[in-house]
């Protein structure tokens, strides 16, 4: 009783805060999604989103492409954590700001910069072409697979950090013991480091899908023209057409589907860790 | 407010000592309210701007902002990005923050649509001056020119894509292309393209528009988005020629560039000036919407960005070097933007837009 009285002392100045700005704003997202311009319930633009084609083919594609990004930069940030957690504390902190280094760029230099590298002339077709000896011209913009380039960049950081702080939690007495008795690397990397890792594995594919969701320019400079996001419609609802009440009801349908997949992330989570795993 | 001083001592200082005075006054008649006097001096001298960011604003403050403030002893606030979103929040919590909005045409036309521009008076400005006629609520502020941009060393003249008709004939002049990503601009081209005289636009016969994009369609590499990229696709080869504007390929042209501009065919929209409903400091609004409108500030301002002045005297004074980068006002194939037409018909053909655009 004592120990839960104090978790509030703690926990409560944050909560009131948050109630305050995120709560409270919610609260009234919600209810401007249900009300029409003259203040009557209504769920007119529930009915007309999930009668519009528009609104399910973009729904889909935020999914794909989230989900997909997310995935990709998992592959791709994950060793570099794992390298990360064997370095020394001194060097670490070096190649962690080497990690931010996307975030010092803004997206419409970047961009910029993305097509000079994978444009249908750019270095990487030009080193195509010399190294095939013929033309090579590589569609690698203006479609999903620029997409990719440009979200995988800016998303990597989210999954690097949380991946290396479940490594450094990593008991190293577990690494000795494991060599005492003759593992292989792959077979400790399997059985130890990488079970280890799903917390942070976990944190960091949720956030980076969830942040991913609200993307809007990445795709916009570097997708096709079917790599349109939810954001963009979004934007349309609130700046273009002054209709709130969709942009809500977007808003609303975005945070229901996250929020179940978090929740069932949570459960697959706890009945993956049950059986077997060192705790 | 201190550079205030310096260049207009004169009012300042009357400014100062009438306001002192009313301190005096105030403090020993009541005893006081020492606040209510400087409050209302304040908001006889304040004034709030909401303008584009960038060169844009360096160009605002330097051609408005400064010799408004010298002329009128009103000390001017300016503020990045006019966004329609924030103009409904503002108005619907009757919290006004923002007086003077600079908008662009479908922006200024929702707006007034929804009830957030404060009427304007015909009064203030010299209609016959003006390049295209005023509403109730916005004037038109000045145009900016869209057309076709090419590389010119990959394509001397002749060889690239003039006029929209040219834009559209991927057999005479084949390579990738550029178009916005919306639907205003982009079914006008594609009714020039398709031979529909300028005068005859409007109502757009949209049915034909999305058959013409529909021919175009598979040469388009990029629905452009983000303005920026409209040249620099061009400039780093990824595209042949792109649709962009006539200040975008001005800049490319002084970054050394070797970039062209056409001005053969353009499509012209408007910028409107409009005062929020409610604006707290309205009438000195009135004045500034009126000032920006002088045919003198005009050309100081467009010299400076480089758009067509929505005052037609303005342009005669304007630079030789500048005066070039604007649209021929002679030119018959020119198709001057609609907004009006486009207030009714924005949401419904945008959405239709993004629809046509993912299929």
């Amino acid at each position: 009783m004592n120990a839960r009285n104090e978790g509030w002392l703690y926990v409560g100045p944050a909560t009131l805060f948050l109630f305050l700005v995120m709560l409270v704003p919610l609260a009234y997202v919600v209810y401007t999604s249900v009300t029409t311009a003259s203040g009557d319930f209504s769920l007119a633009s529930y009915q007309r989103l999930l009668s519009s084609d528009l609104f399910k083919r973009t729904l889909l594609t935020t999914f794909q492409i989230s989900i997909v990004a997310s995935l990709a930069s998992l592959v791709l940030g994950y060793p570099i954590a794992l390298h990360l957690a064997k370095q020394t504390p001194r060097k670490r902190a070096l190649y962690m700001v080497l990690v931010l280094v996307p975030f010092w760029t803004s997206i419409l230099v970047k961009s910029y910069a993305f097509t000079v590298l994978l444009g249908r002339v750019g270095l990487v077709n030009q080193f195509l072409s010399f190294m095939a000896g013929s033309s090579v011209q590589l569609p690698m913009l203006f479609n999903r697979f620029g997409v990719m380039v440009g979200m995988t960049n800016y998303l990597i950081p989210f999954i690097v950090f949380p991946v290396l702080a479940s490594l450094l939690a990593i008991d190293q007495s577990l690494y000795r013991a494991s060599e005492i008795m003759g593992a292989k690397p792959p077979r400790i990397f399997f059985r130890i480091t990488f079970p280890l890792s799903l917390p942070g594995v976990a944190a960091g594919v949720l956030s980076t899908t969830v942040m991913s969701m609200g993307f809007f320019v990445i795709p916009a400079l570097l997708g096709g023209r079917q790599d349109v996001m939810m954001s963009n419609l979004v934007d349309f609802y609130t700046r273009e057409t002054m209709d709130w009440n969709m942009a809500s009801a977007i808003g609303v349908i975005l945070l229901g589907i996250v929020t179940l997949v978090a929740i069932a992330a949570d459960q697959a989570k706890r009945f993956g860790s049950r059986p077997g795993v060192p705790a | 407010m201190s550079s205030n001083s310096q260049l207009n001592p004169g009012r300042r200082r009357f400014f100062q000592t009438t306001g002192a005075g009313a301190a005096v006054a105030a403090t020993t008649a009541i005893g006081l309210p020492m606040l209510a006097v400087p409050r209302r001096a304040s908001a006889a001298e304040r004034l709030v701007v909401v303008s584009w960011g960038g060169t844009y604003r360096t160009a605002v403050e330097e051609a408005l902002v400064r010799p408004f403030e010298k002329e009128y002893g009103i000390s001017v606030t300016l503020v990045d990005t006019p966004d329609l979103a924030k103009v409904k929040a503002q108005v619907m919590t009757k919290n006004v923050e923002w007086d003077v909005f600079d908008a662009v045409g479908p922006m200024a036309m929702t707006g007034s649509k929804a009830g957030y521009w404060e009427p304007l008076d015909p009064a203030l400005f010299d209609q016959k001056d003006l390049i295209a006629p005023m509403t109730k609520e916005a004037v038109p502020f000045y145009g900016f020119t869209g057309g076709i941009f090419w590389d010119a060393k990959k394509y001397p003249e002749g060889k690239a894509p003039q006029t929209f008709a040219e834009y559209f004939d991927v057999k005479k002049f084949p390579g990738k292309r550029t178009l916005r990503n919306r639907a205003s601009e982009t079914l006008e081209i594609a009714l020039l393209a398709d031979g529909v005289s300028p005068d005859k636009m409007y109502p757009l016969d949209v049915p034909r528009a999305f058959k013409a994009l529909e021919r175009i369609k598979p040469h388009i590499a990029k629905w452009v988005d983000q303005t920026p990229q409209t040249t620099t696709l061009v400039e780093t080869g990824e595209v042949d020629y792109s649709y962009t504007y006539a200040t975008r390929a001005k800049a490319s042209q002084e970054s050394g560039k070797p970039t062209q501009f056409s001005f053969k065919q353009n499509l012209i929209g408007l910028e409107y000036l409009v005062v929020l409903k409610g604006a707290p400091n309205k009438a000195a609004a009135m004045k500034y919407v009126q000032f920006a409108m002088r045919p003198d500030r005009q050309a100081a301002l467009m010299n400076l960005h480089g758009n067509t002045p929505a005052s037609k005297k303005a342009r005669g004074l304007m630079k030789p070097e500048i005066s070039k980068w604007l649209s021929d006002p002679q030119n018959k194939n020119n198709l001057l933007s609609n907004d009006a037409w486009w207030a009714d018909h924005y949401d419904e053909l945008t959405l239709k837009f993004k629809e046509w655009v993912l299929s």
